[in-house]
């Protein structure tokens, strides 16, 4: 039980981040797809 | 004295869970910059709209009667500091100058600064001092000084770098960092390296590009409407003195700096920070230091840590903006758009301390009557005592989400203006652009997890 209650206060903390990590993610995808279309 | 800047009460019956505020945020970000990308075309913030106010409202309050008596006011109250911080008692909290130099000068006058513009260039004791004694100078002397030696292009803002970040270490790192003497002593430290910088560049080059805190505050005086030139006081548009900023050599790290130290003295309170400090204090401690000195380099490196990690953050999303095209270099890119970091820092330090400064911030009422805390009541205040009750911890929350938030989207404008400037096409300035958002949320989801901790 104290090991979920760990987890979900860093669960939590991650939450904060997701939009970041994500917007990152997408932003690298759609480089990388601009690059294979530019080469192709 | 830092405690009390991190919320007195938990918060309770938030509508949403505190991340959530933090994906609001983030959404506010992106309808912004979509919003910017189709309804700002063309650059609005890159000309000069300066214009002086007419007659004396232009002439008073800059003209030399003002700035002596301003200066003169400095001085005193930095002899008071000195004075208090060595002379009287050391409770942190009975004394003058702790509450003084840590909230009033170093959190109130960025308010001041922001909304009536570089107030504190005419308080500035050092700059007043210097302008005295040269004055004095040259009047014995009876003949002009020997000119200054050319400030070094190289050296920049490094020493308002390196300035804050020692001001960082000792209010973040440094054990007794609020005792009196402690600071009364930094504060003579700190004047005595002013003055050899002073002597050596001359007082306004000193002033203006390596005198820490004059450096610091007159950033954030950029966003202010008021801005004097040549003894005449003028307005300008709102934000528009950060397009005017001339980027040298140390300004991107001085941001860094701004920015990192808030950003650790949240970080501080997170337990991600606290487990990890007794393994790097005990590697120290291994090495032959005190516990005590043990400490505070842990502390000061991760300060620099946070630093860095800000930079990093920040060189990160240029380099993105860089991969777009428009064949700019790195370091062109990350000068550009460093003024964008300026509003940034000020809603991290008004998100942060904002509470400090109004709760401490009502001491200095009953410490400006008993300055060495010795019984004295010089203007009969010294019975007065600081209220609580002025802001709850719900309030305090909503207002620290709208200062991250207002500034973030204050910053994308900056940088959304800015590349429409730089760049030929519009199309490559917003895709350019993509990168920089991702850098503006960041900061805004590390300032709300900074917050969420330190309120916890």
């Amino acid at each position: 039980m104290v090991l979920i209650a760990h987890a979900g206060h860093w669960l939590t903390s991650v939450a904060y981040f997701v939009p970041v990590v994500g917007f990152l993610a997408w932003l690298g995808v759609t480089q990388v797809r601009e690059r294979r279309g530019r080469s192709e | 004295m830092t405690s009390l800047a991190h919320g007195l009460v938990g918060r309770s019956d938030l509508p949403i869970p505190e991340w959530l505020f933090g994906w609001a945020a983030a959404m506010v970000l992106v309808v912004s910059f979509v919003a910017l990308a189709v309804l700002w075309p063309q650059p609005r913030l890159q000309r000069d709209a300066w214009r002086p106010l007419p007659g004396a409202a232009g002439r008073l309050p800059v003209s030399r009667p003002v700035e002596i008596v301003c200066g003169a006011i400095g001085v005193f109250l930095l002899g008071v500091v000195v004075y208090s911080g060595l002379r009287g008692t050391q409770s942190s909290t009975a004394n003058f100058a702790p509450t003084f130099v840590y909230v009033v000068f170093w959190l109130g006058l960025v308010p001041a600064s922001v909304l009536l513009g570089d107030v504190f260039r005419a308080f500035n004791p050092w700059r007043a001092t210097g302008r005295a004694v040269a004055g004095l100078a040259r009047m014995v002397a009876r003949t002009d000084l020997p000119a200054p030696l050319p400030y070094p292009e190289r050296l920049g803002h490094w020493p308002a770098a390196a300035g804050l970040f020692a001001f960082a270490v000792l209010e973040l790192a440094a054990a007794d960092n609020d005792k009196p003497e402690t600071v009364a002593i930094a504060t003579l430290v700190y004047s005595a390296l002013t003055f050899v910088g002073m002597a050596l560049y001359g007082v306004e080059a000193w002033i203006r590009r390596g005198e820490a805190f004059s450096v610091y505050l007159n950033l954030f005086s950029r966003i202010a409407p008021f801005e004097s030139r040549d003894g005449v006081l003028g307005v300008r548009p709102w934000l528009s003195g950060l397009p005017a900023l001339v980027p040298i050599a140390g300004t991107v790290p001085l941001l860094a700096v701004m920015i990192g130290s808030v950003t650790f003295d949240g970080a501080a309170e997170a337990t991600l920070w606290t487990n990890v400090v007794p393994d790097i204090a005990g590697f120290f401690g291994d090495l032959g230091l005190s516990a005590r000195r043990a400490l505070e380099v842990t502390f000061a490196l991760g300060l620099l840590a946070a630093v860095g990690l800000v930079l990093g953050f920040y060189r990160l999303g240029v380099a993105g903006a860089r991969s777009v095209g428009g064949g700019f270099t790195a370091d062109r890119l990350a000068n550009g758009f460093v003024h964008t970091l300026v509003p940034i820092a000020l809603v991290y330090a008004a998100a942060h301390y904002f509470t400090l400064l109004l709760f401490q911030g009502q001491a200095i009422w009953f410490l400006a009557s008993d300055p060495l805390g010795d019984g004295s009541n010089i203007f009969g205040t010294a019975a007065r005592q600081v209220d609580y009750g002025i802001i709850g911890a719900n309030a305090t929350w909503y207002w620290q989400v709208g200062f991250v938030v207002g500034g973030h989207v204050t910053a994308l404008v900056l940088a959304h203006d800015r590349a429409l400037a730089l760049y030929d096409e519009a199309r490559l300035a917003v895709r350019s652009q993509y990168w920089m958002l991702a850098v503006m949320v960041g900061y805004t989801s590390l300032a709300l997890w900074l917050l969420s901790r330190s309120n916890a």
